[in-house]
């Protein structure tokens, strides 16, 4: 009977191997045409006054790839959707057909981590989180730079100079310059959201107590933050709000973020090595954590979330936005593309009552934290796969096509691209948040902090190592547990940095 | 004077039992009625504190869903992964478990709690291996691998209830007629299973809701075009906000084939039931 | 344990003879089904349980017994082992309680049945994914109808943000959503039950306790236990509600063991790991089934 069984589980076993070895079809490199040197043409695509446009080298075939079908795994997020709803405009220049998946982005870093760890090249195009996707899969990206060196390929327009250097950092590389694995696609970032006309009720009376302007500014202290925010909750029902500030601080990524800004303000990071933001490396080194400074950012967050409104520990980003557009906060941290949403008097009773400016400053700086991400390509996908991909590419993260995506009533992201912020409609929207042009793209109220937001001086990026879905849990859950009021922020600092040193061998 | 203190008494006790019947009903309707009204509202409405219970309601979430959102692609999606997988189950677990209930196995007891315990390894861990094989026959983002998927679990509870319905029938019945000349495939078919329909209703029923209510094999198994409802309600959290509005319509929607079948099949279920495990 | 019984031994065609009776045709394809489904996952699991895929996801190394090793050391899972307890404890406790109470009420009204039993499983239709998010709408403190009315009577609590409430609104919703299948079950092995012992006690004048004591109860004992095995399989496996709602916080007071495994799996994709918590889950499963199965033909 054993013997049986044995026999039996050997041939499965045998059998799950050769069904391991086998598979794997290699696509065949279809006929390379000949291909004029230097010159290049414009593409088939709308073009935008005053934006480079879209070319490719002369005598360039836009329909060689035709019948090809991509599949692009996304985010559920704004652009994707406004990419989703013009996608026409690709598939007839290039005969592509795109399938656009969108989902949360846990769902997008399992699948993805099933497509990898299968070998198989399901999704051609892939929403690359710097953190969660890039920083652990970086090898299985194609490097872009060799498409855009290849002279029978479009070039991505305007250069890789037209993004904004510090995102293309963050978006595209991982260890070194080296290779470059994606092009940055959108690039949310947290800045501070507050009611105005709240602002103006308090501001003599809190003048007159405090001395000092209560109107959030870009020269506010975290610690005049926590006093506004403290005298507005002791004058909440006079205002009609309920509290001064809310917070993303359920136990998840959120709460991670919202710490972030406040802890770099303080002079802190997570690890010695200060240059992990950027383009990151596969080896975090030894935290730190436990420095003064660091220590105080804990004390300084768990002693503001203990003013903020309570529902901030049960809230991600989408709560607190639902918060601040109920009327119920009078201030948030929050990112900025939420723009849109407190501006749509369908969702929000606090419409044209909002404004935004750069996070409070701690005793170091102000700490914008950036959450943007780029796209890439499959290395497992066939040879043709990957150059229909980088059609897509350039055309997405052209700067045409974020401007569409910023005027889309679908999506209304933000662009990734210098020379978009240099088109008049845009400036003028940004300059006037009154006018016809900022009605048509609400997510520009916000944009002159973010912009703000965006300088060196000011940016702050997460560090990016392959172990940071790990340090992220690890952070978000201690956070949790100081603000339920079950360990002090010291034993949450210590706790932290002895978990992350263990799983990163520090 | 005892008849009416007995039937006072009968009074008192059923008015005791329909309170707590009320209370009950309160309790597991109240916030599906919430739903459905928050689905016929405006966003404003919605989002009013205090609660509004009178409104002006409008169709414009469905209208929208149904014409933009392509939730009648997914609605459709959802029935063919749903009923397809239950009806293999159905298929498969009746002959299986006919045999099991009738075959005189030696460790039949063994068999049976094998197969109810492949239905406990957790989702988490069995999507690992099932994306490696799917991977390798290519049904990654098919419809007919997501229906394999729902085999996985629905198939074991199948067999095992339909095993448990057909041990509890007497089997003289079939007896008599292999007597008569009737081979034993004939005697399952023309008098086991007759008997069995009401317990075979009730299994489908179950399987039903289960792939139905399926979330984490829908989520990794399926692609934009053949995604099912529950994955698109989770498409309704974004980066920016949650659809509140579709979100409250799509659990309108997800729940009312499910009350159409439940509905028409109604005696059966709580018939069927009765008969399995209580010999 | 069923002994196996003696038989004589067949020739040589005898044996193929008796390989394909009836029985075994009908047996095979769901059999061979389930073998395909369930045992290369299975051995699968064994085989990564002892891998590391943290480096390269795609080729991992051996790691010999480390994850079982972490298992058993990872405070963290001890952790949401003891929250599953609570979880599965209370959530299982309230719906049998309940289950069985509604069963009773059910079957001892009047009239009415039917209907009754049509609304109260309406529930039970409602995916968990749009449970966890109903449950959300509800509780929540800026616009949630439940909020409002906890408002109403002083409760300002943030329901899912606070330590002491989070845990029982994840389990409330568990409950909310699936004591109506208890319900449903038990009520048909009640409306079977042999009418002539209750009559026979109604003429000895029992009260309806001494009848529920007595005989209702030992008699529907199996069916009872029979939905507590499927419930109790199913709530350490699902995790969809709790992941809309708290995603396992504050503080992890409702990381299940289910959440922290599809958190290990997907957000760490460390497979290895994964694959141990995985086995380790569905070996008490199996333990808790066997239980049940025991209590179950104990009676016999």
């Amino acid at each position: 009977m054993k013997k049986k069984l044995f026999a039996i589980l050997s041939c499965l076993v045998i059998l799950t191997l050769v069904l391991a070895g086998c598979g794997g079809e290699k696509a065949k490199d279809t006929a390379k045409e000949p291909a004029a040197q230097g010159k290049l043409v414009d593409g088939p695509f709308k073009k935008v006054e005053g934006l480079p446009a879209i070319q490719a080298p002369e005598g360039f075939d836009w329909k060689q790839f035709a019948g090809v079908e991509l599949n692009v795994i996304s985010e559920n997020t704004p652009p994707s959707s406004a990419i989703a709803a013009n996608i026409k405009e690709f598939e007839e220049a290039t005969g592509i057909k795109v399938n656009i998946q969108q989902m949360d982005l846990g769902t997008l870093v399992q699948k993805v981590g099933l497509d990898f760890g299968a070998g198989s090249s399901k999704y051609h195009v892939i929403y690359a989180d710097p953190y969660q996707v890039l920083a652990k899969y970086s090898s299985k990206f194609v490097d872009l730079n060799e498409l855009e060196k290849d002279p029978t390929l479009p070039k991505i327009p305007g250069g890789l100079e037209d993004f904004i250097q510090s995102q293309l950092e963050i978006d595209g590389y991982m260890g070194s310059k080296d290779k470059l694995y994606a092009l940055p696609y959108d690039c949310p970032t947290m800045v501070l959201a507050y009611r105005t006309d709240v602002m103006a009720k308090i501001k003599e009376n809190f003048l007159k107590e405090k001395g000092f302007d209560p109107t959030p500014n870009p020269n506010m202290t975290w610690e005049q933050y926590y006093q506004v925010a403290e005298y507005i909750n002791k004058h909440a029902a006079e205002l009609g709000v309920k509290y001064g500030t809310g917070h993303q601080a359920k136990q998840y990524d959120s709460l991670m973020c919202d710490f972030s800004n406040i802890l770099n303000a303080y002079g802190a990071d997570y690890f010695e090595n200060r240059d992990l933001g950027g383009i990151g490396a596969a080896n975090p080194g030894k935290t730190a954590l436990t420095t003064p400074e660091a220590i105080q950012a804990f004390e300084f967050y768990n002693k503001l979330l203990k003013i903020a409104h309570p529902g901030s520990k049960s809230w991600d980003w989408n709560g607190l936005a639902e918060a601040f557009a109920a009327g119920e906060v009078a201030m948030a941290p929050e990112w900025h593309e939420f723009a849109s949403m407190f501006e749509n008097p369908e969702k929000s009773k606090v419409a044209g009552k909002v404004a935004w400016t750069t996070l409070p400053k701690g005793p170091k700086r102000s700490a914008n934290i950036f959450g943007g991400t780029g796209i890439g390509i499959n290395a497992n996908a066939s040879e043709k796969e990957k150059k229909a991909a980088w059609l897509f590419l350039v055309w997405a993260t052209s700067p045409q096509t974020q401007l569409m995506i910023l005027e889309s009533p679908v999506g209304g992201a933000t662009p990734s691209r210098n020379s978009v912020y240099n088109v008049a409609s845009v400036k003028k929207a940004m300059e006037d948040p009154t006018s016809e042009e900022a009605k048509k793209m609400p997510n520009l109220t916000s944009m002159k902090a973010t912009l703000e937001a965006w300088k060196a001086e000011n940016a702050y990026g997460r560090p990016k190592v392959p172990q940071w879905p790990q340090i992220d849990t690890i952070v978000f859950t201690e956070l949790s547990k100081m603000l339920a009021g079950q360990q002090d922020p010291k034993t949450t600092a210590e706790s932290i940095s002895k978990q992350v040193d263990a799983l990163t061998g520090n | 004077m005892a008849g009416t203190k007995v039937s006072s008494r009968k009074l008192i006790t059923t008015v005791l039992i329909y309170t707590a019947l009320g209370i009950a009903m309160v309790w597991a309707l109240l916030p599906i009625i919430w739903m459905v009204l928050s689905s016929l509202k405006t966003e404003a409405n919605m989002f009013s504190m205090p609660p509004k219970f009178t409104f002006k309601p409008t169709f414009s979430t469905y209208a929208f869903m149904f014409t933009e959102g392509n939730f009648g692609g997914f609605l459709k999606n959802s029935m063919i992964a749903a009923f397809s997988s239950t009806a293999i189950a159905l298929i498969l677990g009746t002959l299986g478990g006919y045999a099991l209930a009738r075959g005189n196995y030696r460790r039949g007891k063994d068999i049976a709690f094998w197969i109810i315990s492949t239905r406990m390894t957790p989702v988490a861990a069995a999507i690992v291996p099932l994306y490696i094989i799917f991977a390798k026959f290519h049904l990654i983002g098919t419809t007919f691998g997501l229906v394999f998927a729902y085999t996985t679990f629905n198939l074991p509870f199948a067999l095992w209830m339909m095993m448990t319905f057909f041990a509890e029938l007497p089997p003289d019945m079939e007896h008599a007629a292999m007597v008569d000349g009737a081979t034993k495939f004939q005697a399952f078919y023309r008098i086991a299973l007759p008997q069995v329909t009401p317990g075979l209703v009730a299994t489908g029923i179950l399987c039903l809701m289960f792939a139905w209510n399926d979330f984490a094999f829908a989520s990794v198994f399926t692609s934009h075009e053949n995604q099912t409802i529950p994955v698109a309600a989770s498409l309704l959290v974004s980066q920016t906000g949650i659809a509140w509005g579709q979100a409250m319509a799509t659990g309108t929607v997800i729940i009312t084939p499910m009350l159409i079948t439940g509905l028409a099949v109604r005696k059966y279920l709580v018939r069927g039931l009765s008969m399995g495990a209580v010999k | 344990m069923p002994q196996p019984q003696p038989k004589g031994a067949p020739s040589a065609g005898g044996r193929l003879a008796r390989f394909f009776t009836t029985e075994n045709m009908m047996l095979a394809p769901a059999m061979l089904v389930l073998a395909s489904v369930s045992i290369f996952p299975f051995l699968y699991l064994i085989y990564a349980s002892l891998m590391d895929f943290s480096l390269a996801i795609d080729n991992p190394t051996f790691a010999g017994f480390r994850n079982w090793l972490r298992l058993v050391k990872d405070p963290l899972i001890f952790q949401s082992w003891k929250v599953t307890i609570v979880y599965a404890v209370t959530g299982l406790g309230l719906e049998l309680i309940l289950g069985v109470g509604i069963a009773l009420l059910l079957y001892a009204a009047p009239w009415g049945r039917n209907l009754f039993v049509t609304l109260w499983m309406l529930p039970i239709f409602v995916a968990p994914v749009v449970a966890g998010l109903l449950g959300w709408f509800l509780l929540n403190s800026s616009y949630g109808l439940y909020a409002w009315v906890l408002q109403q009577f002083g409760v300002h609590t943030d329901i899912f943000g606070t330590v002491a409430t989070a845990l029982p609104a994840v389990i409330l919703i568990d409950v909310w959503e699936w004591t109506p299948l208890i319900t449903l079950i038990v009520l048909s092995g009640l409306q079977s039950l042999p009418t002539e012992p209750l009559e026979a006690a109604e003429v000895d004048g029992a009260t309806y306790w001494q009848k529920l004591r007595y005989i209702i109860l030992p008699l529907s004992f199996r069916i009872i236990v029979v939905a507590l095995l499927i419930r109790s399989m199913d709530i350490m496996r699902f995790i969809d509600t709790i992941f809309i709602t708290t995603a396992g916080g504050p503080a992890d007071s409702t990381k299940i063991i289910g959440l922290r495994l599809f958190d290990v799996a997907f957000r760490f994709m460390d497979i290895g790991f994964a694959a141990a918590i995985g086995l380790s889950m569905l070996v008490v499963t199996i333990f808790l089934g066997k239980a049940f199965i025991r209590v179950m033909y104990g009676r016999e």
